[in-house]
């Protein structure tokens, strides 16, 4: 793992820092990263034995960072974000791995200790939260109840704060005596988002938060994301299958594939030139309106059997770069020059790949393979091994 | 992507291994669900026992009891050859009792069919025909939902004896029961149609119910094939239920003297012991063993029909 | 690749080499241009290039619908109910004129609330309209209705449905499924409809198909459910398929999968699309025509090329601009993104005039109080907006949120007034 939790503070953490309303947890170390997750495995025991969900994941956010997780349902990425507070069904656990917030390890927290962090630290927007409020409860008690139960505050301190959190989502605050039903759906998803501020947390972390929404309103609702993170120094997680969205809002991105991370980097890098063949399928399957060429690439088969997963890289049976060695060996993390971290076996070192020119115009993707089955011949891609295929 | 579940790791392919690509057999399992619990093998316990009472009474205490017939002295105690006592007329308790299960328990079918049958049927079209049709089934059944049921039973009686005569039979079955029979039925059927309305509302939003009319199947079929299939978990609790409360209103219909006196329903039996004198003489042995059956009886269609809900109810998350 | 979802298929505890072997000759069947299916299978989806259909523009017009009208009436108690008095209505589809030529992918793009699903279920007989006209093949279909009248009608229009787990009855395996329209319209005879049932499914890419047939739905993944769904479709041999949203439910990898089959299958048996979705990127990659909609109205029909890259419509415009994309905005390449205030309003409380101009950035004077009609904007093109009453004109790129209000929260309790609590 390439992260170093030692790694100081910068300038702009600490003048985020600065802003919160509410003190540092006792045991926090004020020079430490926000968040460090370091070789992270969650397992699951089912009925037909124990999968490992979330298998050796690392990565680290920063203070006013947006970092976006991105792959197919049952990639493991909702699994990561919601094992951080331990919010995993009955039948998961963290099996190893550290979770440092501010440099307090979560993992050993008993129950009780934990709910310290839940909610005051790190607030959670799941998807299609805004049809789980209350119908019978007024939007302004619904978004003033974390204050009231998680700040000990009074009952008109908590209201007057949630009047405050509505017109900072944008909801004037005389709708706070209104009912859900009242709303709009964008409007009950902004009240939703209220709630995840209520309590002054370090961490947002939104999993699907627009998929449920209208392009129109999930536009509106990435637009606030992205004015909160601006005014208040929030570092927000993404977890979206919609690539879209992280690359509107998310300074980094970790694309995830059965459980382990397959590339990370910065959103400017990964998208432009990605350098895991899953993040280029990934990519290229993405319908894009703004690319010039209607095309769109496959990703043939499936994920692969959680049980029993392939022993090498994960993706090696649907990956057309598969070598010997991918289906025996897993791939170790290379980070690069550029911020970009790669498991992968066409990259085995950091120097081996030439990669696309920083200083260049972008390049547009290649979408898609020619028909005539060539190879996709894209920059700062290796050739292709192929004399281990079959003839 | 649901939160908070588990991202579905079992691809759905390897769940089911090669060969055995079956159906679970669902009626073991089932019947084992409802085994599983508590309530749900109590229940059936003391229904089985009740049934093979009222199915061969005369095997275990020979048969019933007239006044003729009659071998005990009058209200004798329990004890000496008369477990549960005798009655005014030296009739053994215990013998009436065993032979009223058959009497109780065959109004309670037939009326539980009754209900059943009309609920279930003008609850589906309701709900699935709509509109005004669901209007007036649905006002109608208000009506009936707010007759009480004794007050019915006390004017149909003698209008339907009246008609058909007293002593006449339909399918050996003596008019009085059918008169009782037909006053639970009309009186029930509306809470079960109201129950399964409801149920077809919601199933009838279902992709799979527009599929089938695109697809050109009649609301005939649509109703039979895509909509019942879906009620039947509820049209079977709903027709254990029926039966409990069939029972308990045979039972005070036969006390307050609207039952058939040749035919010794539980209740005719509590209505002979009042009218006796029984409470008055503390002959308790010949209130307490029909009146503890009405209970247990009841009790059991409760204890199954509450286990048959939550195991029938796709929402509790015991079947799958 | 010519297979469905893979190997997904085989059960892996069984041979998890089997899975590997397979893989890997899928791998050299895709690298290997002589074992490549040739033009059949191409390796992406590939819709028609710029230039429009590839439908013969003489080709015959399948379906035309002329002033189409579904009003729902908003009834109150009991009393109302039975003496069908209405209080107010609904106007989920409010007036649209659309056709469709044999053949062709026509896209009805629009927001929930715009009325496409409505509209697809008028075509497909599920929703009876309440004004204007369905035009089969030349042959006014609109009054045809109940389940024996429409018998021959539905074996000409199928709909797939958006969500596979809700379609397919657990209990039934996937034989009886897609066996379902034949036993109900009473085609063929026991055998020759499980021949059929099979040709469908091995159709929609399910092979081999004798084994698809024996499963049940919990067996199968989401792509394959859907493949399933395509089938029971495919079954009756239809002409116009309606397809609401049929890949909004699936992982982008198989999304794209479907929509190729899709697209074979049009080629193969020459199949009409009406395909809805909210989604405008999908409707861009797949379909010849794009119609967008909003609160039951047409705002701009016109070939996909057209429409998403010179919109007519200030709508359109904002929809194709806040389309999703995975280009970072760093970039710099993409245009400005107009986002409208505000959420589309109750069709219960249609907005005089053009019912889009509360939230219209370019609305004027005649917006408020006079409609626009689809006004000819080039060639097949065509946009409802006073703006191109003159002919085409290049939109303005306006930034909304600062048009209207200047500060978030006065767009937003804009939005809040357009949005009428039911």
């Amino acid at each position: 793992m390439t992260v170093d939790p030692r790694d100081p503070v910068g300038s702009a953490a600490a003048e985020i820092r600065g802003r919160r309303q509410w003190p540092l947890p006792k045991l926090a170390d004020p020079k430490a990263p926000l968040l460090v997750v370091d070789d992270l495995t969650v397992r699951f025991r089912m009925p037909a034995g124990s999968v490992k969900a979330v298998d050796g994941v690392s990565f680290r956010l920063d203070d006013g960072e947006a970092l976006g997780i991105a792959g197919e349902s049952g990639c493991g990425k909702t699994t990561t974000a919601l094992s951080l507070v331990r919010l995993l069904p009955a039948n998961g656990r963290i099996k190893s791995g550290k979770v440092e917030l501010f440099g307090i390890d979560l993992v050993p927290k008993t129950e009780s200790q934990l709910a310290r962090y839940r909610w005051r630290e790190i607030s959670i927007v799941f998807q299609g939260a805004m049809n789980a409020l209350n119908p019978v409860q007024r939007i302004g008690d619904q978004v003033g109840e974390p204050i009231e139960i998680r700040l000990g505050q009074s009952r008109e301190s908590a209201r007057k704060r949630a009047g405050e959190l509505l017109e900072l989502v944008g909801i004037p605050r005389k709708r706070a005596d209104a009912y859900p039903h009242e709303l709009s759906g964008g409007m009950r998803q902004r009240a939703i988002i209220a709630m995840a501020l209520a309590c002054d947390p370090a961490i947002v972390i939104g999993d699907e938060p627009t998929t449920a929404l209208d392009v129109m309103v999930q536009a509106q609702i990435l637009q606030l994301l992205e004015q909160l993170r601006h005014d208040l120094g929030l570092s927000l997680m993404l977890i979206t299958h919609d690539l879209s969205v992280i690359a509107e809002t998310c300074d980094r991105v970790m694309v995830m594939y059965a459980g382990r991370v397959a590339e990370e980097g910065p959103v400017s890098r990964v998208f432009t030139a990605p350098r895991h063949p899953y993040t280029r399928k990934l990519l290229s399957s993405f319908p894009n309106i703004h690319a010039d060429r209607r095309t769109l690439d496959v990703i043939a088969g499936a994920l692969p059997d959680p049980r029993n997963p392939p022993p090498g890289c994960r993706f090696a049976p649907r990956c057309s770069f598969a070598m010997d060695v991918c289906r025996e060996v897993v791939p170790p993390e290379v980070r690069f020059a550029d911020g970009v971290r790669v498991a992968c076996h066409l990259f085995p070192t950091a120097d081996t790949a030439p990669l696309v020119q920083a200083s260049g115009p972008s390049v547009p993707l290649s979408i898609g393979r020619p028909a005539d089955g060539a190879h996709e011949a894209a920059p700062g891609m290796p050739a292709p091994v192929t004399g281990d295929r079959a003839p | 992507m649901t939160p908070l579940v588990a991202p579905d790791p079992l691809p759905p392919v390897a769940a089911a291994p090669a060969g055995a690509r079956r159906r679970p057999g669902r009626a073991r399992t089932f019947v084992g669900q409802v085994l599983a619990r508590n309530d749900g093998r109590i229940g059936l316990l003391i229904l089985i026992a009740f049934a093979v009472l009222a199915a061969f009474p005369d095997l275990f205490v020979g048969r019933l009891e007239t006044a003729t017939t009659a071998t005990g002295r009058s209200l004798q105690p329990p004890g000496g050859g008369y477990l549960f006592g005798t009655d005014e007329l030296g009739r053994d308790v215990l013998n009436m009792t065993v032979h009223g299960a058959r009497i109780s328990m065959a109004i309670g079918l037939m009326a539980t069919m009754i209900t059943v049958v009309f609920g279930a049927l003008l609850g589906i079209i309701a709900g699935y025909v709509g509109g005004r049709t669901d209007t007036v089934i649905m006002r109608i059944s208000d009506f009936f939902l707010v007759l009480p049921t004794i007050v019915l039973a006390i004017i149909l009686a003698p209008v339907i004896l009246d008609i058909v005569g007293a002593d006449a039979e339909l399918f050996g079955i003596r008019a009085t029961m059918i008169v009782i029979v037909v006053v639970i039925g009309l009186t029930s059927w509306a809470t079960t149609a109201r129950i399964i309305r409801s149920q077809v509302l919601s199933i009838k939003m279902r992709m799979f119910v527009d599929r089938a009319r695109v697809i050109g199947s009649g609301p005939g079929r649509i109703m039979r094939r895509h909509v019942l299939p879906n009620v039947i978990n509820l049209i079977v609790a709903q027709a254990v239920l029926t039966f409990a409360i069939a029972v308990f209103t045979e039972t005070t219909l036969a006390f307050i003297g609207l039952g058939d006196p040749f035919a010794p329903s539980w209740g005719q039996i509590l209505n002979a012991a009042q009218s006796a004198g029984a409470p008055g003489l503390g002959a308790w042995w010949y209130i307490a063993p029909p009146a503890v059956c009405v209970v247990l009886v009841v009790l059991a269609f409760t204890l199954v029909g509450n286990a048959l809900d939550d195991v029938l109810n796709p929402k509790s998350g015991a079947r799958r | 690749m010519t297979h469905p979802d893979g190997h997904g298929v085989v059960p892996h505890d069984e041979a998890f080499h089997e899975a590997e072997r397979e893989a890997a000759a899928a791998h050299a069947a895709a690298h290997d241009p002589g074992l490549q299916a040739p033009p059949a299978h191409p390796a992406h989806v590939h819709a028609p290039g710029p230039g429009g259909s590839p439908v013969a523009a003489d080709a015959p017009e399948i379906l035309r619908l002329t002033g189409l009208e579904v009003h729902f009436p908003v009834r109150g108690g009991l009393f109302d109910i039975l003496t069908r008095r209405t209080r107010g209505v609904v106007r989920a589809v409010d007036g649209i004129d659309l056709s469709i030529r044999k053949g062709e992918i026509l896209a009805l793009v629009g927001e929930s609330g715009s009325g496409k699903t409505t509209t697809g279920r008028v075509v497909v007989k599920l929703t009876r309209q309440t004004g204007g006209t369905v035009t089969v093949d030349g042959k006014d279909v609109s009054a045809l209705w109940g389940t024996r009248a429409l018998r021959a009608y539905r074996r000409r229009v199928q709909l797939i449905f958006q969500d596979p787990y809700e379609t397919l009855n657990p209990k039934h395996t996937v034989g009886e499924f897609v066996m379902e329209p034949l036993i109900v319209n009473n085609i063929g005879v026991r055998h020759e409809r499980m021949g059929v049932a099979l040709a469908a499914l091995d159709a929609a890419g399910l092979r081999p198909a004798a084994d698809y047939a024996s499963r049940y739905p919990h067996e199968l993944s989401g792509g394959q459910r859907q493949r399933v769904v395509i089938a029971g479709a495919l079954v009756m041999n239809p002409e116009l398929v309606v397809a609401d949203e049929p890949v909004s439910m699936l992982d982008v990898s198989i999304r794209t999968e479907l929509l190729r089959l899709m697209l074979d299958l049009r080629r193969e048996r020459g199949l009409t699309y009406l395909f809805i979705t909210h989604d405008l990127s999908i409707a861009w990659v797949l379909a010849d025509r794009i119609a967008v909609m909003y609160l039951g109205k047409i705002m701009e029909i016109g070939p996909a090329e057209q429409v998403i890259r010179t919109p007519r419509n200030p709508y359109t415009q904002a929809l194709v601009s806040v389309s999703p994309s995975p280009d970072p905005p760093a970039a710099g390449a993409r245009a400005a993104r107009t986002i409208l205030v505000g959420e589309t309003p109750d069709a219960a409380h249609v907005p005089s005039g053009c019912r889009f101009h509360p939230r219209c950035p370019l609305a004027f004077d005649r917006c408020t109080v006079e409609e626009p009609p689809l006004f000819e904007v080039g060639d097949g093109h065509q946009a409802a907006c006073w703006l191109a009453e003159a002919g085409p004109l290049d939109l303005p790129v306006i930034d909304a949120v600062q048009a209207v209000g200047g500060s978030e929260v006065a767009a937003v309790e804009a939005g809040v007034a357009a949005d009428t609590p039911s």
